[in-house]
């Protein structure tokens, strides 16, 4: 076994824990604490993999978001609520929006990956690592896909826009 | 093996060079301000110059009790110094220090700079939750908002730098300064930009907002002291000599200079910035949350779009 292979399986076995805590964790902190934490395994993989421009906008991109989802689960959610109360999980799968609604989303998300994930060619071996990572990411996102870019961008501002107006108070006017 | 070997030499030079910082720049610290200030103390105590006054200070430090407080949120508690001081430690990785010396000459040594000290927040947050202690949430929270706020001109304004660069290795961006000079000349804007959003991003007066003494005791490190207390301090330090020479890297000319080694210039230039940071610290008085939000959101960011935009349209006539 080389030290390549040993390093991969701690990293996806600590991104793997990290992500069910996610979903399993009682605290909403903890759970976005370790959602922290499974971004982090996955820009340590996409280092592996020598993706490095990938692996370093995921950890700026994410760890930032993640203190967002922190400071935002804190002022709208109430502590003591999420704590203790843990339901059977024939009820859970019951009730539509602790159960059977994400349960159906998830396993629609798993089935699309999957077959994205079959359907790719994969280079099979090491020899095409990208000299520089940047240029192959800036290239397709600002030339062949220049269009789909600004309109992802324009959505975003609208939702800001709107983030802002819902969040007014209306003595401020 | 050998490969490995290095890696730990690497990683040994680094963290005795992180507590080597963090020693003199306590002292610095206490000296300037002691100057500045007209503090007697730091000035005339502790043998020659005081050099001797951190010693005792981490002999007191590592014989502390390891106190947790009642509540605490047990491994947040206990691994926030951890996560604070490994992005202080790993954005050495990256650091130009000399023509030939640099650990990991990475591709993106400049995103990848970035991001890892982002990770900063998570264990300031870490502590600010964990302690179960109302200061520590309240100077959390201050500090994500900060924190968060000024990353953004922060990371606008060195892309000027690399614009005129045409790279994000931070070797081909001091290199490139041959070619055009010290990029603070061109991008004077970007380094003041960069200079102030950095000041706030280290937590230090005037924005010191997160620890503030006068209104939450010690902000998001209240409850810990000895050797947890230090690990936070040394983090600190060290990301103030890191920030630093990022910014001598960026627009300062990296290890260029005449006679002396390239290594030597470095360390100058960045303790120089440093010491210009510590004299900010102890000349101007701690602003208001509000203020500091207006200057991020309604000064910084768009003064940094807007010498962006300058860059580029004289890249587009050149």
């Amino acid at each position: 076994m080389t030290s390549t292979l040993v390093i991969f399986i701690v990293l996806s076995l600590l991104t793997l824990y990290a992500a069910y805590r996610v979903a399993t964790a009682h605290l909403i902190t903890h759970a976005a604490l370790f959602l922290a934490g499974t971004f982090a395994g996955v820009a340590a993989l996409f280092f592996m993999l020598q993706a490095d421009f990938l692996a370093a906008v995921q950890l700026l991109l994410y760890a930032g978001a993640v203190m967002a989802v922190v400071v935002f689960a804190i002022m709208l959610s109430q502590m003591r609520e999420a704590g203790d109360h843990v339901p059977r999980w024939v009820d859970a799968l019951r009730s539509p929006f602790f159960g059977f609604l994400p349960l159906i989303s998830s396993v629609a998300l798993f089935v699309i990956l999957l077959i994205s994930y079959l359907d790719t060619p994969w280079p099979s071996s090491a020899t095409a690592a990208a000299v520089n990572s940047t240029r192959y990411v800036a290239v397709p996102l600002f030339q062949s896909y220049a269009l789909p870019f600004e309109v992802a961008s324009v959505l975003l501002l609208a939702a800001l826009i709107g983030a802002i107006v819902l969040t007014r108070r209306e003595d401020d006017r | 093996m050998n490969i490995l070997l290095a890696a730990i030499l690497k990683v040994i030079g680094v963290l005795m060079f992180v507590g080597l910082n963090a020693y003199i720049l306590i002292w610095g610290e206490r000296k300037v301000s002691g100057h500045i200030q007209r503090r007697i103390g730091p000035i005339r105590v502790g043998g020659p110059s005081g050099i001797m006054q951190s010693a005792a200070d981490i002999l007191k430090l590592m014989s502390k009790e390891d106190f947790v407080p009642s509540g605490a949120d047990w491994w947040l508690w206990v691994l926030a110094p951890v996560v604070s001081v490994a992005p202080a430690v790993l954005v050495y990785l990256v650091l130009p220090i000399g023509r030939t010396l640099v650990l990991r000459n990475l591709n993106v040594g400049l995103v990848f700079f970035s991001s890892v000290s982002s990770f900063t927040l998570l264990g300031i947050f870490m502590a600010g939750w964990g302690s179960n202690n109302k200061y520590s949430l309240l100077g959390a929270m201050r500090a994500g908002a900060q924190l968060f706020s000024y990353e953004i001109p922060l990371i606008l304004s060195t892309i000027g730098v690399v614009m005129l660069a045409g790279s994000l290795t931070l070797q081909r961006i001091v290199a490139a300064q041959t070619h055009y000079g010290w990029f603070i000349f061109p991008q004077i804007v970007g380094f003041i930009v960069f200079f102030v959003a950095s000041v706030a991003e280290l937590n230090r007066t005037p924005f010191d907002l997160a620890e503030a003494e006068s209104e939450l005791v010690a902000g998001y490190f209240t409850e810990y002291s000895g050797m947890r207390w230090a690990m936070f301090a040394i983090a600190e330090y060290s990301n103030l000599f890191t920030l630093s020479a990022l910014g001598v890297t960026l627009f300062l000319g990296g290890w260029h200079g005449p006679l002396l080694p390239g290594w030597v210039w470095f360390v100058l230039k960045s303790y120089f910035l440093v010491f210009v940071g510590i004299w900010i610290r102890w000349t101007l008085p701690r602003v208001r949350i509000d203020q500091l939000m207006d200057l991020g959101w309604k000064f910084l960011f768009p003064v940094s779009v807007l010498n962006l935009l300058g860059t580029g349209l004289y890249l587009m006539v050149r």
